[in-house]
C-alpha cells in the first residue's frame, strides 16, 4: 500500500488498468466514501424493498403467519378482481386527463409569467403558483372536502347564489373524479410550471427577433419556435408528471376513500388497502409489481416517441 | 479534488465509528418502545396526551403491583383500521405489545389470530370477577366472545342513539318523540324540522361507516348485511357469571353476505327516500369531522351518536339543554347497535399473568373510576355510568345510553368478522351507490354489495 502511494512518476505512458498514479488512490477512496451512504441507502431502502416486493408477490403473507408460496395465484386473483380492474382503469384515465391538464395549465401560466411584466410581479406569480406544491396533500384534500361538501360546502353555496342547484361533488362518480383531478392538478402543476419557466427562459431572444423579422408572431412563434425549443423540457415534465400521477393516493384517499363505489379508487389505494387493511401483502405486492411494469412501459414509450418529437437543437 | 492525508482518513473513519456507536440504539431499533424494555407494554388507540392521561391508571395499578413496570404506547390513527395496521406493523417489527386496546371492529380479527383467550384467568379469579360482571350488561360481554372463549372485558362502549338539536325540535313545533317512535314519525319530524328551519339545514346527518352508518337502520329492521349466527360454547361463562339469564352462546358469527335480504332492501329503501327527499345527507365516506361544528351551530337536526359525544359537545360550547338523545325509531324491531372497547392479551406476550392483572385492574371499580373521569364514552359498569352521566354534564335523557341495552337486550355489536376491513370496505363503498340512484337503484346497488361482500368474506 505504502509503495503505491509513494511511487515515483514514470516516463512511460500510463496504463489506467494497471498503474496507480500518485494521488489517484486518495480521490478514489474519497469518492467511494462519499458515495457509500447514498449507495448503501439506495440499496437498503430502495433496491432491497423492490426485490422483496417482487418476491412477496408470489407468496401469501399476512404478517401474522409464515409466508406461503402460491406461485402466480396473486396475479390470477388480481386479474379476476373487479376492484383491481376498475382501479387500474381509473388510474389510467386519471393519468391521461391529469397530465394533459397539468402540462397545459403549467405551460400557459409559464408563458404568461414570462411575458412582459415588472420583475416583482413575475417573482410574486412564480412564488404563488409554486406554493401549493409545498403544502401537505392530506391537509389540502381535507380542506377541499369541506369546500366541496354537497350540503354545507362553500362551492355549492356560491353556486346557489348564482341559482345553480347543489352539485354532488363528492357523492357522484363524475363529480368526485372532477374534484380529485382539480385538487391534484392545482397542487402539482407548480413543479411543471417551474420547469417550463426554465425552458422558456433558456430560449435566446435573438431567435424570436429573427422570427419577428421573418414575419412570425404570436401563435406562429409559439407553435413553431417556443414549443419545439422547449420540447426537451416537455419530455422531462411529462415523464415526471406521468410517473407521479400513476402513483396518486393522498387526494382520493382523503377526499372520497375511493368512492362513490370504486369511482375514484386508484391502483396505489388498492395496494394500501390490500396490505394494511386486509393484510394481503402478497396481493398488494402483485398490484405493485404490475403498477411498476406499467410505469416502466409508459416511460419507455415516451422515450421512444421522444426520438421523433423532441428537438434537441 | 481535496487531498486527504492518511491522518484525515483515519480521523474520518473514527468519527464515523463514533457516530455509529452513538446512534446504535436507533440503528438497531432498540429505542423502539417496548423493545429491550423490561416492562408490560400496553398499546392504546390514542395520542401521547391520552397516554399521559393514563398515568393515574398506571400509578393505581403499580400501587397494587409495585414490581410490574408498565409502559403505555399510544398509537394514533384515523380509525380502528389504521390502529390495527400499526399494531400489526409492531408485530412485524418484532416489538409486539403485551396488551392492546381493541374495539369491536377488531375483536374477531385479534381473537382469531393474535389474542390470548382469558377463560382460564376469569375462571381462576371468578370470585373476584363476579362483582364486575354483576355490574355489566351481558350483551357487552357477549360481544367479546369468539367461538366459545372470552378475549376481552369491556372497558367502554357506545350504543348508536339519535342526538337531536333541541332548537331544531322547537322550531319544528313538535314534541320530543316517544321512545317507541316509528320510521314514519322520524320522517314526519325530519320534514317538520326542515320546514321550520332557514338557510343551510339538514334534518339528519350521518356518516358512511360501520358504527352509526346504515347498520342502525338495518338493526331496527331486525336485519343486517351479513348473516348473524351464534357460535356454540360459552356455557362455562354464562352458567357461572350470569346464572339467572338465558345463555347467550359462544359469540357472534358473521360468515355470509346477506345484502339482498328483503328487510335489508327495505332499510336501504328508507335511507334512499330520506336522501332523495333532502331529509338526510348523502354521506361522504370516511369520518365526520365537521359534524360537531354543524350540530352545535344548529345546521343539523339529528345525527347518530353515543355517550362519547357528550364531552366533545361540551368542549365545543354546546349547553346541556341545546341537545338531547333518544332511541333509534322502530321498524320490525328496535334493536340497536353498539361498539365496545377493552384490553386484550397478545398471544405472543411473555407476561400473560401480569397482563391479566392489568386487565383485571382496568375493569375494577377503582381502575374504571380512574380511567373514566369525563363523559367521553359510556361505561360498561352500570353504577359508574350512572355516576358519570348523572353528574350534570350531558343531555337530559342521558339514561338512554345504558337503557339501550336494558330495554332492547338483543342490541348487538357492530358486525365485524375477522375480515372486518375488507367487509367494511365492501359495505361503505356500495352504500352511496345503493341510495343515490333512485328507488330502482337500491337493489342494483345491493347486488354489487352482495358480490363484494362475498369476495371479502371469501378472503382469508
Amino acid at each position: 500500500m505504502s509503495t503505491t502511494l509513494t511511487a515515483s512518476p514514470t516516463l512511460a505512458e500510463p496504463n489506467p488498468e494497471t498503474d496507480v498514479q500518485p494521488g489517484r488512490r486518495k480521490p478514489r477512496l474519497l469518492i467511494t466514501l462519499f458515495l457509500a451512504p447514498t449507495v448503501i441507502g439506495l440499496g437498503l431502502f430502495t433496491l432491497v424493498p423492490i426485490i422483496a416486493s417482487v418476491v412477496l408477490a408470489f407468496f401469501r403473507w399476512d404478517i401474522i403467519t409464515a409466508p406461503e408460496f402460491v406461485g402466480l395465484d396473486n396475479f390470477a386473483r388480481l386479474a379476476s378482481s373487479p376492484t383491481v380492474r376498475v382501479s387500474f382503469l381509473n388510474t389510467i384515465g386519471f393519468v391521461a386527463t391529469a397530465v394533459i391538464v397539468q402540462l397545459a395549465v403549467a405551460l400557459l401560466l409559464a408563458i404568461l409569467v414570462q411575458s412582459r411584466m415588472p420583475t416583482w410581479l413575475r417573482t410574486f406569480f412564480r412564488s404563488t403558483l409554486f406554493f401549493p406544491l409545498i403544502l401537505s396533500a392530506a391537509s389540502v384534500s381535507l380542506i377541499m372536502a369541506y369546500l366541496f361538501n354537497q350540503e354545507f360546502g362553500l362551492v355549492n353555496e356560491v353556486l346557489g347564489w348564482l341559482g345553480i342547484a347543489k352539485v354532488g361533488w363528492l357523492t357522484t362518480g363524475f363529480g368526485a373524479k372532477v374534484v380529485v383531478l382539480l385538487v391534484y392538478v392545482w397542487q402539482n402543476f407548480g413543479f411543471t410550471f417551474l420547469l417550463f419557466i426554465g425552458g422558456i427562459a433558456a430560449i435566446p431572444k435573438e431567435v424570436y427577433e429573427a422570427a419577428s423579422i421573418d414575419g412570425a408572431t404570436g401563435w406562429k412563434q409559439f407553435w413553431q419556435l417556443t414549443l419545439p425549443l422547449i420540447s426537451p423540457t416537455m419530455l422531462v415534465a411529462s415523464v415526471m408528471a406521468i410517473i407521479n400521477a400513476l402513483q396518486i393516493f393522498d387526494q382520493p384517499w382523503v377526499l372520497t376513500r375511493g368512492g362513490p363505489g370504486d369511482e375514484t379508487r386508484t391502483a396505489v389505494m388498492v395496494i394500501y388497502e390490500s396490505a394494511f387493511r386486509q393484510l394481503d401483502f402478497g396481493g398488494a405486492s402483485a398490484v405493485g409489481v404490475v403498477l411498476t411494469l406499467l410505469i416502466m412501459l409508459v416511460t419507455a414509450i415516451q422515450f421512444q416517441l421522444s426520438k421523433r418529437f423532441v428537438f434537441y437543437g | 479534488m481535496v487531498d486527504l492525508s492518511r491522518r484525515a482518513v483515519v480521523a474520518l473513519l473514527g468519527a464515523g465509528l463514533a457516530g455509529t456507536a452513538i446512534s446504535w440504539p436507533r440503528l438497531t431499533g432498540r429505542d423502539i418502545p417496548g423493545r429491550g424494555d423490561d416492562a408490560l407494554t400496553v398499546a392504546l388507540f390514542g395520542t401521547q396526551q391520552d397516554a399521559v392521561a393514563r398515568q393515574a391508571l398506571v400509578d393505581g395499578f403499580q400501587r397494587k403491583h409495585p414490581d410490574v413496570a408498565v409502559r403505555i404506547v399510544p398509537i394514533q390513527g384515523q380509525d380502528w383500521g389504521e390502529y390495527f395496521a400499526k399494531i400489526l406493523t409492531m408485530i412485524a417489527a418484532g416489538t409486539p405489545p403485551d396488551v392492546v386496546t381493541v374495539a369491536t371492529e377488531g375483536t374477531q380479527l385479534f381473537a382469531s389470530r393474535l389474542a390470548h383467550p382469558i377463560d382460564e384467568y376469569v375462571q381462576r379469579d371468578a370470585a373476584e370477577m363476579q362483582e364486575y360482571f354483576d355490574d355489566v350488561h351481558p350483551a357487552l360481554i357477549e360481544s367479546f366472545m369468539y367461538k366459545g372463549s372470552l378475549f376481552q372485558m369491556p372497558d367502554n362502549f357506545n350504543a348508536a342513539n339519535v342526538f337531536y338539536n333541541t332548537g331544531a325540535l322547537e322550531r319544528s313545533g313538535m314534541e320530543r318523540p316517544r321512545d317507541d317512535w316509528s320510521v314514519d314519525d322520524f320522517f314526519a319530524l325530519s320534514r317538520a324540522m326542515k320546514s321550520g328551519s332557514e338557510g343551510r339545514f339538514l334534518p339528519y346527518f350521518w356518516t358512511n361507516r360501520l358504527w352509526g352508518g346504515v347498520v342502525p337502520w338495518l338493526y331496527i329492521n331486525n336485519t343486517s348485511f351479513l348473516t348473524e349466527e351464534k357460535a356454540s360454547g360459552g356455557d362455562w361463562f354464562w352458567s357461572r357469571f350470569y346464572p339467572d339469564q338465558e345463555p347467550r352462546g359462544g359469540g357472534f358469527l358473521w360468515e355470509h353476505a346477506d345484502a339482498l335480504n328483503d328487510r335489508t332492501v327495505e332499510s336501504f329503501a328508507v335511507l334512499q327516500r330520506m336522501v332523495a327527499e333532502g331529509l338526510a345527507a348523502n354521506p361522504a365516506q370516511g369520518g365526520g369531522n365537521e359534524l360537531v361544528a354543524l350540530f352545535s351551530s344548529g345546521q343539523v337536526g339529528m345525527t347518530p351518536a353515543g355517550g362519547f359525544w357528550v364531552q366533545g359537545l361540551s368542549e365545543a360550547g354546546v349547553a346541556n339543554d341545546d341537545y338531547d338523545v333518544i332511541f333509534f325509531p322502530k321498524m320490525a324491531s328496535q334493536r340497536h347497535q353498539f361498539g365496545a372497547g377493552g384490553y386484550a392479551i397478545m398471544e405472543t406476550s411473555k407476561r400473560k399473568d401480569e397482563a391479566w392483572e392489568w386487565l383485571k385492574y382496568c375493569v375494577s371499580y377503582e381502575g374504571m373510576s380512574i380511567a373514566h373521569t369525563k363523559p367521553d364514552s359510556s361505561i360498561p359498569r352500570r353504577s359508574l355510568n350512572t355516576e358519570l352521566y348523572g353528574a350534570g354534564l350531558g343531555p337530559a335523557h342521558w339514561e338512554v345510553f345504558y337503557d339501550t341495552l336494558d330495554k332492547f337486550p338483543d342490541t348487538a355489536p357492530i358486525p365485524a368478522p375477522p375480515q372486518q376491513a375488507a367487509v367494511e370496505s365492501a359495505l361503505t363503498k356500495n352504500v352511496v351507490g345503493a341510495i343515490t340512484n333512485g328507488p330502482g337503484g337500491v337493489r342494483r346497488g345491493l347486488e354489487i354489495m352482495q358480490r363484494d361482500l362475498e369476495i371479502a368474506l371469501g378472503g382469508r
